[in-house]
C-alpha cells in the first residue's frame, strides 16, 4: 500500500464519518430515539419520577432510533424474536428480561442462554426498558382495570376502587369463565367452594399483599390475583374458611394477570408515540397440569 | 413438660449436633404462653386455622409449625388486629390453650435438611440422591410428562403446575423446598420446588432456553406440598428425645382445590 493510497482512503473514511456525524446532528431533533421514547412517558405518566426504582434501560443503546414499540408482561426471548421480525426495535417491558428483579444476571452470567438472549439484543440493535414502578402507580390501577375490562366487568362497586360487582353467579361457574376468557392453560389455582355466590370480586393482579386483601375481603366474596404468596394471602384466605366467612381466591399466575395490563399500556403509549406502531406482544400461560 | 421446656430440649439436641440457635430467627413463640403444661405435640407444615382445629380435637395443644401462623414471614400482627379471621383464630387459640412455636430456620439448618428428606420420600427419590451434589436427584431416565405424572400422583396433589415440553427426556433434577426452588441452569433437566416468582427466575429461563432449543422442565409443586412431608420427619426426630408426650404430624395439606 502506498502513501497516497492511504492518504485517499483517510480522505474518504473521513468524509464519511463527516456524513454521519452531520447526519445524527440533525436526527437528534427530529428523529425519535429511544431516549425520547422514555422521555414522553416519564412527563405523561402522571406521578413523579422516583430517585430508586427498577424501571429504566436493561439492554441496548438509548440513542437508537424507534421503528417500532413492543409491550409486553416479560421480555422473553421469544417475545424478543417476535418484535424483532415485525420491526419493533424497542421493547418496554413490565417483568425482568434478565432472571432477577434487578436484571442482574448474577449465576448466570456465563450461561448459555442468558449469552444467547443478550447476543440476540446486541445482534439486532434492540433496545430493552423496564417499565413496572410507574406503571403500577398510575390512577387507577391500569394493570387491574385491564384484567376487570377483559374478563367482561365493568367498574365498579360500592368498596375500593378495585372491587367489581359482577352478575351473580358461583365460583365454579366464575373460574370456567376465567380461564376461558384469559386462555389459561394450566396455571389456576383456587380455593373455595365451586357452588358459592359471587357477586363481588377484588381484582389485584400481579402479587397481592395481605393487608389490601383483608380489607377488600370485608366486602368482596373473591380475590381475583395473580401470584399469592402461599405464606400469605393464600393461608389468609383458606383461614377464611374456618373462621366462617368463606372467602374465594382464583390465582392466575403473574404473567397471565398482568397480559391485560401490558396490552392496555401498547394503547396509551400510541397516543404519546404517534410516529411508529405500538404492539401488545404476549406471553401465554407457561404452565401446564399433570395427567391425572 | 411445658412448651418452653420442649424448645430448649430441642435447642439442645441441635447444639449437640453443632448446630448454635441463632440470635436472629423467625423460630420463636408466636401464640400462646410458653409455660403451658404440654398434652401433645403436633407438628406441621403451617399453623392453619383448620389445623389448629384437627390439633386441639386430637388434645394435640403445642403446634409447631414450619410456616408463619399470621399471614407474614415475621407473623407480625399489628396490622391484622380487628381483622375477623384474624381474631377468631386468635381467640381459638386461646379458648383451646395451644401454644405455637415456629421451627424454620432450625429445622432447614438440619442435615440431611428434613424439609427436603421428607419431599424425597413421598416421591421415591431418596435412593437417587447425588452423593456428590446436594439437592440433585438422578432418575432412570424417563420424560418431563411421565415425572409429572408420578409426581401429582404420589403427592395426590390436585395443584401442581409444570413449565416445559412434556416429551423432553429427564433425568437429572434438583428438589429445593418451599420458596427455595433451584435456579435452573445448563447442568440439570428439571427443577422441582414450592412456589417462586413466575417473573425473573426459571419460568423466563426456562422460556428463553426453549427459544435456543434447550429444554428444560419446572415442577411447582406448591410450597405445602413441598414441605409438609417435611414436618413429618421432623415429628419422628422429635420422638427420638420427646418420650414423655405424643408427637404427631398433623399435615396442612395442599390448599387449593
Amino acid at each position: 500500500m502506498t502513501e497516497i493510497d492511504l492518504s485517499r482512503r483517510r480522505f474518504v473514511l473521513g468524509t464519511a464519518a463527516g456524513l454521519v456525524s452531520t447526519r445524527l446532528g440533525r436526527a437528534q431533533s427530529t428523529q425519535l430515539t429511544a431516549q425520547v421514547v422514555t422521555d414522553r412517558i416519564r412527563a405523561a405518566i402522571g406521578s413523579p419520577w422516583l430517585d430508586k426504582t427498577i424501571d429504566g434501560f436493561k439492554a441496548g443503546d438509548p440513542s437508537t432510533v424507534v421503528t417500532g414499540v413492543a409491550t409486553t408482561v416479560m421480555a422473553t426471548l421469544d417475545v424478543l424474536q417476535r418484535a424483532a421480525a415485525a420491526g419493533q426495535n424497542f421493547v418496554v417491558t413490565q417483568e425482568p428480561v434478565f432472571y432477577g428483579a434487578n436484571d442482574e444476571p448474577g449465576n448466570r452470567a456465563q450461561d448459555p442462554v442468558y449469552l444467547a438472549k443478550k447476543a440476540f439484543i446486541d445482534q439486532k440493535r434492540l433496545v430493552v426498558w423496564r417499565f413496572s414502578d410507574h406503571w403500577a402507580a398510575r390512577t387507577p390501577n391500569q394493570s387491574a382495570a385491564a384484567l376487570a375490562t377483559k374478563l367482561g366487568w365493568r367498574s365498579n362497586s360500592t368498596g375500593g376502587a378495585a372491587d367489581y360487582l359482577i352478575p351473580e353467579t358461583t365460583l365454579g361457574a366464575l373460574i370456567a369463565d376465567v380461564r376461558k376468557r384469559l386462555e389459561i392453560r394450566g396455571g389456576l389455582r383456587s380455593i373455595g367452594n365451586d357452588g358459592m355466590r359471587v357477586r363481588n370480586v377484588f381484582v389485584s393482579p400481579g402479587g397481592p399483599t395481605v393487608p389490601s386483601t383483608a380489607e377488600a375481603l370485608r366486602q368482596a366474596d373473591v380475590i381475583l390475583t395473580g401470584e399469592p404468596r402461599e405464606w400469605e394471602v393464600v393461608p389468609y384466605a383458606l383461614d377464611t374458611w374456618a373462621s366462617e366467612r368463606g372467602k374465594g381466591l382464583i390465582s392466575v399466575g403473574r404473567l397471565v394477570s398482568e397480559s391485560p395490563g401490558m396490552e392496555a399500556c401498547a394503547v396509551w403509549l400510541r397516543t404519546l408515540i404517534p410516529e411508529v406502531t405500538v404492539t401488545a406482544v404476549t406471553v401465554s400461560d407457561p404452565y401446564w397440569r399433570p395427567q391425572s | 413438660m411445658t412448651a418452653e421446656q420442649i424448645v430448649a430440649r430441642i435447642q439442645k439436641t441441635l447444639l449437640e449436633k453443632g448446630i448454635t440457635w441463632r440470635a436472629q430467627t423467625v423460630d420463636t413463640f408466636k401464640a400462646g404462653a410458653p409455660a403451658t403444661e404440654v398434652k401433645g405435640i403436633a407438628t406441621t407444615g403451617m399453623a392453619t386455622f383448620d389445623v389448629l382445629r384437627r390439633a386441639a380435637a386430637a388434645g394435640r395443644n403445642f403446634v409447631i409449625t414450619h410456616e408463619p401462623t399470621f399471614y407474614g414471614h415475621t407473623d407480625e400482627t399489628t396490622g391484622l388486629r380487628g381483622d375477623p379471621t384474624y381474631e377468631a383464630k386468635q381467640r381459638f387459640i386461646s379458648d383451646h390453650h395451644i401454644v405455637i412455636f415456629r421451627f424454620h430456620d432450625h429445622a432447614h439448618a438440619l442435615r440431611p435438611d428434613p424439609l427436603v428428606a421428607g419431599s424425597a420420600r413421598m416421591l421415591g427419590w431418596t435412593q437417587y440422591a447425588s452423593p456428590s451434589e446436594p439437592r440433585i436427584y438422578v432418575l432412570p431416565p424417563t420424560t418431563l410428562g411421565a415425572l409429572a405424572t408420578e409426581v401429582a400422583r404420589r403427592l395426590k396433589s390436585r395443584a401442581i403446575r409444570v413449565a416445559g415440553d412434556p416429551t423432553m427426556p429427564v433425568t437429572r433434577i434438583a428438589l429445593g423446598p418451599g420458596y427455595g426452588v433451584p435456579a435452573l441452569t445448563s447442568s440439570f433437566d428439571v427443577a422441582v420446588g414450592g412456589e417462586a416468582a413466575e417473573a425473573g427466575g426459571n419460568a423466563e429461563y426456562l422460556l428463553d432456553a426453549a427459544a435456543i432449543g434447550q429444554k428444560k422442565g419446572l415442577i411447582l409443586l406448591g410450597h405445602m406440598m413441598s414441605e409438609d412431608f417435611g414436618m413429618k420427619e421432623v415429628a419422628e426426630w422429635l420422638q427420638g428425645f420427646v418420650s414423655d408426650v405424643p408427637v404427631e404430624w398433623i399435615p396442612a395439606g395442599e390448599p387449593f382445590s
